[in-house]
């Protein structure tokens, strides 16, 4: 009994580190930009087709490729801050929405034009390897995404709160005319936090590659789950985000494993309408 | 703009504009052409409905898929389990959409903004959760085909194509006189004012949460309407065409690319948006999925960039010149 419990639990650790790279990603940009980037999760889908291809013709593994995957994107980021999310920031919040979701939008129907919707895989020596302890498995590819989005969350938080980029981000994130005033160009922020946002996005892209399938829709799986993890763990908490995206991947797991395969969303619908009702604000902290 | 009076020569191109769309099926016989008439005056409705919310208080909806699957839903369970006409359950149908609306505005108003957004989304995308995994509510993920009756008025079925164009044709002007009337009465003013700056509009005495909620009751209506004759139209329902996440990204997108907040700016992006995807169509042959959508996500990248007013921006100084061309009134 407790080992499928703690099975299920293992399982919705395991994934919910590849949702917690997706939400810190969204988190971050809503705190510092203050837009949603509906288009997150399109990110994390040319982040697995990078992976796919760089595997597929010159048969890098995917865990390399994260070295390409996430510069490529990160730039991309910039890229998009600088050109098309520059122009719509102000008061009115619906060019900042439709614009991010016209992104998605077009990404997603562009990579099903130029790669239809076939599922693509990548098998590498260990996507069929596991560890057993006492009762319990524990897929290696599955482990070494946990761990490499641990890692990669932990060393944003670093740079987060000990480089003056870092510290200059968060600044503005708190209050964007204070920032300025102290000398700090908003745009540039925008423009790293973007490309931040959008690099771990295409590292839980090449991380996923080893046991997960990239099709055109991939990233909306992705990205509703960052969205009720962003949610639930107050608007712009990085933390929040983290823990609540570890939560909703294990919520996900047990609701698989006990009210049935095809419940998972189900589960962490009830989740954000539970949060919504109780609890508007996430777990801590004030909403907008 | 639109919220001056209606001057005669406004009224003159209406009565033209309606005897136009009267004889259209008379003259064009063509059941692809009245096809592409019924899809264009569909999503204008769907859009008109969607505009009274997400155009003028800028609530801006991603779900209005529930709505229109919650009509399309009641209405056919009731004909199919009861024998009760489409026509009655497209009215019940209006109704549920109504009542369910008052739970799910409670849930997704308590957010602003973007993640109001999200919250529609995910309260539709539940809604065809139910409706996939519950089988004994409604046929589960296979849907159902509706009982072709044939010539069959009184159960809203109709042998001639000509037939469901009125129909719609009838939705959307209902749906046009109610947004005309909404503009026109302190409810138009007050949604404008939400719009603009909710917590303004808060300070002067309006009752934002109120009103949201009484025009989300009516925007959902209107929606669950558009469900139910869809439903009768194609025959057939099941949870992915019934609850759509295409019907809410359409819903908002001809009304954006239109002009939000307009009466006629749904319909105006309806016609462009439809007619680009029935060109596209034709010339590709419809062989590679994806094109219609890149095509509109470029559309509505290039509105939201350029022309935040969208078309009716542009056409409504053209129209204005035309009609007040007497000599300048300063």
């Amino acid at each position: 009994m407790w080992e499928t419990v703690a099975q299920a639990v293992i399982n919705g650790l395991l994934i919910g580190g590849i949702y917690a790279l997706v939400s810190i990603g969204v988190t971050l940009i809503f705190g510092v930009v203050k837009i949603v980037n509906f288009a997150q999760g399109e990110f994390v889908m040319i982040g697995m087709y990078i992976s796919f291809f760089l595997a597929n013709q010159f048969g890098i593994d995917p865990l390399v490729s994260l070295i390409v995957s996430m510069p490529v994107l990160f730039v991309v980021g910039v890229l998009i801050q600088h050109f098309l999310i520059r122009r719509v920031l102000g008061p009115n919040d619906m060019p900042q929405i439709f614009l991010t979701f016209a992104l998605s939008l077009l990404l997603l129907n562009l990579a099903l034009m130029l790669f239809s919707a076939n599922y693509r895989t990548v098998h590498t020596s260990y996507s069929d390897e596991a560890f057993h302890i006492g009762g319990l498995y524990i897929p290696v590819a599955k482990l070494i995404a946990f761990v490499v989005a641990m890692l990669l969350s932990g060393a944003l938080w670093v740079f987060l709160h000990t480089t003056d980029l870092g510290k200059a981000m968060r600044a503005a994130a708190q209050n964007r005319d204070v920032a300025t005033l102290m000398g700090i160009n908003p745009n540039r922020m925008f423009c790293v936090a973007l490309g931040i946002a959008l690099a771990l996005a295409g590292a839980a892209g090449s991380l996923l590659m080893p046991f997960y399938s990239a099709y055109p829709f991939v990233g909306q799986v992705f990205v509703l789950m960052a969205f009720v993890a962003v949610v639930m763990g107050t608007l712009g908490n990085v933390i929040g985000a983290l823990i609540a995206s570890l939560l909703m991947g294990v919520a996900e797991s047990l609701g698989i494993q006990y009210v049935g395969a095809d419940s998972g969303l189900i589960v962490v619908f009830a989740m954000l309408l539970l949060t919504l009702a109780f609890k508007p604000t996430g777990l801590g902290g004030k909403a907008r | 703009m639109t919220t001056q009076g209606v001057n005669t020569r406004g009224l003159v191109f209406l009565a033209i504009g309606i005897a136009v769309l009267i004889a259209l099926p008379l003259v064009v016989t063509s059941s692809f052409a009245i096809d592409i008439f019924i899809r264009i005056l569909l999503f204008s409705f769907i859009g008109t409905a969607w505009n009274l919310m997400g155009g003028y208080a800028k609530q801006l909806s991603l779900g209005h898929a529930a709505y229109f699957g919650l009509g399309a839903y009641t209405s056919t369970i009731l004909q199919i389990d009861f024998g009760i006409s489409p026509w009655i359950g497209m009215i019940a149908g209006g109704v549920v959409a109504m009542l369910a609306s008052l739970p799910i505005g409670w849930l997704c108003f308590r957010l602003r903004g973007p993640y109001f957004t999200i919250a529609t989304i995910a309260t539709a995308q539940a809604l065809m959760l139910i409706f996939l995994k519950f089988r004994d509510l409604a046929w589960g993920a296979e849907g159902t085909t509706i009982p072709n009756l044939g010539n069959a008025p009184l159960m809203m079925q109709f042998e001639s194509k000509a037939a469901y164009y009125y129909v719609v044709l009838g939705l959307l002007a209902v749906g046009l006189a109610i947004t005309w009337l909404i503009e026109r009465s302190w409810m138009g003013y007050y949604l404008v004012a939400i719009g603009e700056d909710e917590d303004a509009a808060e300070a002067i005495g309006v009752n934002a949460p109120r009103i949201k909620r009484d025009i989300y009751l009516i925007s959902s209506f209107l929606t669950a309407l558009a469900g139910t004759f869809y439903t009768q139209y194609i025959y057939f329902i099941d949870p992915a065409t019934a609850f759509s996440f295409n019907i809410s990204i359409e819903a908002a997108l001809v009304s954006i690319v239109g002009g939000i907040g307009t009466l006629w700016g749904p319909v105006i992006g309806t016609i462009l948006l439809e007619t680009t995807s029935t060109l596209l169509q034709s010339w590709l042959g419809g062989s590679i999925g994806g094109v219609q959508l890149t095509v509109y996500s470029l559309i509505l990248m290039a509105v939201i960039l350029w022309r935040p007013t969208g078309l009716m921006g542009m056409m409504s100084e053209a129209w204005q010149r035309y009609t007040s061309r007497k000599p300048a009134r300063a």
